[in-house]
């Protein structure tokens, strides 16, 4: 019998091969459209922003805050509710494999896709934001490099946030949403260290500590204390490592009715 | 023989809704038909022994083993769903070897044993187009070409007959009849009375979630035939059949709907009355324009049982 890893990297391989074609794919691609778009529109259009300007503000108000969360919770949330809707989560619960592998396996498929179509989001948007033609801050490495940072950890917890959703919750693509919007969305930007109760706070502390100076333009970098990058990191892995364990051991444990 | 399934005091209800009540039966090898109307509790009885849902109470036993999430469990049976559902984007053959992977075996044991599987259900010349192409036969066939590709000792099958034309089914029920001879345990369930009938007389009837019968098939058609069934005709003058009608063996009365254009006819011998209706109506001249049995399915007959 495959055992946690074995059957986890099958269930990835073949779960990565079929992903691509997803409609939810397709989703994660539109939205990741948005921030280049705006960029090059900002730049092209609108020409009083310097590029560093289009970067920073772009990459996190819209990048980070809203499209990774979103992109994370298309992909993630049909990481198990995707097998319950299609009622082909039966095949595989049927297998002597640990039932966590299909989460573990199904999750990491899905987080290829978010890391990709986020960092392709990112460095096109940085791209698009050079080509602007106002004399100013230039983007550089200390723009980019955060912003794919951010993009591919947010990413990554956000999913595995979202993943754990369709394993606990009937309809995880609602509860992800009151979640992205009220939690995130609002008590990310509310003062005091009731913000470190979100995810883009950790996020926002990592920028802070490899970023250059323009970032502090930004709403919400100037004036707020921030963790150091290393506890900024290790909190997030925590809360990665923490969640997909818990999920594992609900989906372990879980009874998934289907109807015929 | 060894019991393959024990349940005692089996229960199983959704919310309000109750799938299974109160369930004690122990199969035995061979094949097991497992015969009710559609909402009886087949499928929440297959998704116990299966192991994909847990008794609300009383316990349940296959090969020895508690079922729910048992991996042990699951790599000695296999199951055949019921849902019509298959990964569309892979050809059939993808489909059997990527389980047959998670059951432990090399990709080449795996591809070689898939093809064994799709070959005996038929499939051998469909199996390297996509799932989504396939006939809703083909794909039943699919469903149970995994469940049986990894040599599982007891295989539970789900209205595996179900949207299969007559040589599939012929085939099929072919392929059942060798895995029994070849030591497989097996547990069919059916809607349908001689589907199960051509595969096995060992049956349990089950209805509104109770079994009401265990045993030999023959005993069912028995029921079968005594229970009184109607014959509903359109006929342009329903007095004179019914006059006609009612000296015949069997009929136990007659109905007439108020203009004389309907007749029904409730009889305990249907054979017969279906017999001796033709010279009947060339006799009579009634004119009977339509006739149908209403109450020919077994829903009607686990109804009458049930009083």
């Amino acid at each position: 019998m495959p055992g946690l890893v074995e059957a986890t990297i099958l269930l990835f391989r073949t779960q990565v091969a079929r992903v691509w074609w997803s409609r939810r794919t397709l989703a994660c691609l539109a939205l990741a459209a948005a921030p280049p778009a705006m960029a090059w529109i900002i730049a092209h259009i609108n020409t009083r922003v310097p590029p560093a300007g289009i970067a920073t503000h772009l990459g996190w108000l819209l990048l980070v805050q809203i499209v990774t969360p979103l992109c994370a919770l298309v992909c993630g949330s049909a990481v198990v509710t995707e097998e319950i809707e299609d009622r082909t989560i039966t095949y595989l619960f049927s297998r002597p494999i640990p039932r966590a592998a299909v989460l573990l396996g199904r999750w990491l498929a899905s987080l290829v896709v978010v890391s990709v179509v986020l960092g392709l989001s990112a460095w096109l948007t940085t791209a698009v934001a050079r080509s602007s033609p106002v004399a100013g801050a230039p983007v550089d490495d200390r723009i980019t490099v955060p912003l794919l940072a951010a993009v591919w950890i947010g990413g990554a917890v956000y999913s595995a946030l979202f993943a754990a959703a369709g394993v606990i919750f009937r309809h995880p693509m609602i509860a992800g949403l009151a979640y992205a919007f009220a939690v995130e969305g609002f008590l990310a930007n509310l003062p005091g260290r009731n913000q470190a109760l979100t995810v883009q706070y950790y996020l926002r502390s990592v920028i802070a500590a490899t970023g250059s100076p323009e970032w502090r333009h930004v709403e919400g970098f100037a004036s707020s204390k921030f963790e150091t990058l290393g506890a900024a990191t290790t909190t997030l892995a925590v809360v990665l490592v923490v969640v997909l364990a818990l999920a594992s051991w609900r989906i372990s444990r879980k009874e998934f009715v289907l109807s015929a | 023989m060894s019991a393959v399934v024990t349940a005692r005091d089996l229960s199983r209800w959704y919310g309000p809704v109750v799938g299974l009540v109160d369930v004690s039966l122990t199969l035995e090898s061979g094949i097991i038909g497992l015969l009710g109307p559609n909402g009886a509790g087949k499928s929440t009885l297959l998704k116990l022994v299966a192991g994909e849902i847990r008794p609300s109470r009383g316990a349940i036993e296959v090969l020895g083993r508690d079922p729910f999430a048992n991996r042990a469990h699951f790599a000695d049976t296999g199951f055949c769903p019921q849902q019509d559902a298959l990964y569309g984007d892979m050809t059939g053959l993808a489909f059997v070897t990527f389980l047959l992977r998670l059951s432990g075996y090399s990709a080449r044991d795996a591809r070689e044993r898939a093809g064994r599987a799709l070959e005996r259900v038929g499939l051998s010349d469909a199996m390297d187009r996509r799932t989504r192409e396939y006939s809703r036969g083909m794909r039943q066939r699919t469903k149970i070409a995994q469940a049986i590709a990894h040599g599982p000792k007891f295989l539970i099958a789900d209205e595996p007959l179900a949207g299969l034309d007559p040589v599939a089914r012929r085939g099929i029920v072919e392929l059942f009849r060798e895995l029994q001879r070849e030591g497989l345990a097996l547990l069919v369930s059916s809607h349908v009375l001689h589907e199960i009938e051509e595969l096995t007389r060992e049956v349990v009837l089950l209805h509104r979630g109770r079994v009401l019968a265990q045993g030999d098939v023959q005993g069912i058609r028995a029921l079968l035939s005594s229970h009184p069934r109607k014959v509903e005709f359109r006929v342009r003058d329903a007095r004179r059949l019914a006059r006609a009608v009612v000296e015949m063996p069997g009929v136990r009365g007659v109905r007439i709907s108020a203009d004389g254009t309907e007749l029904g006819v409730e009889t305990s011998d249907l054979d017969g009355f279906l017999g001796a209706l033709p010279a009947i109506a060339a006799a009579t001249r009634a004119g009977i324009q339509s006739l149908h049995t209403p109450d020919a399915g077994l829903e009607a007959v686990f109804d009458y049982l049930v009083g």
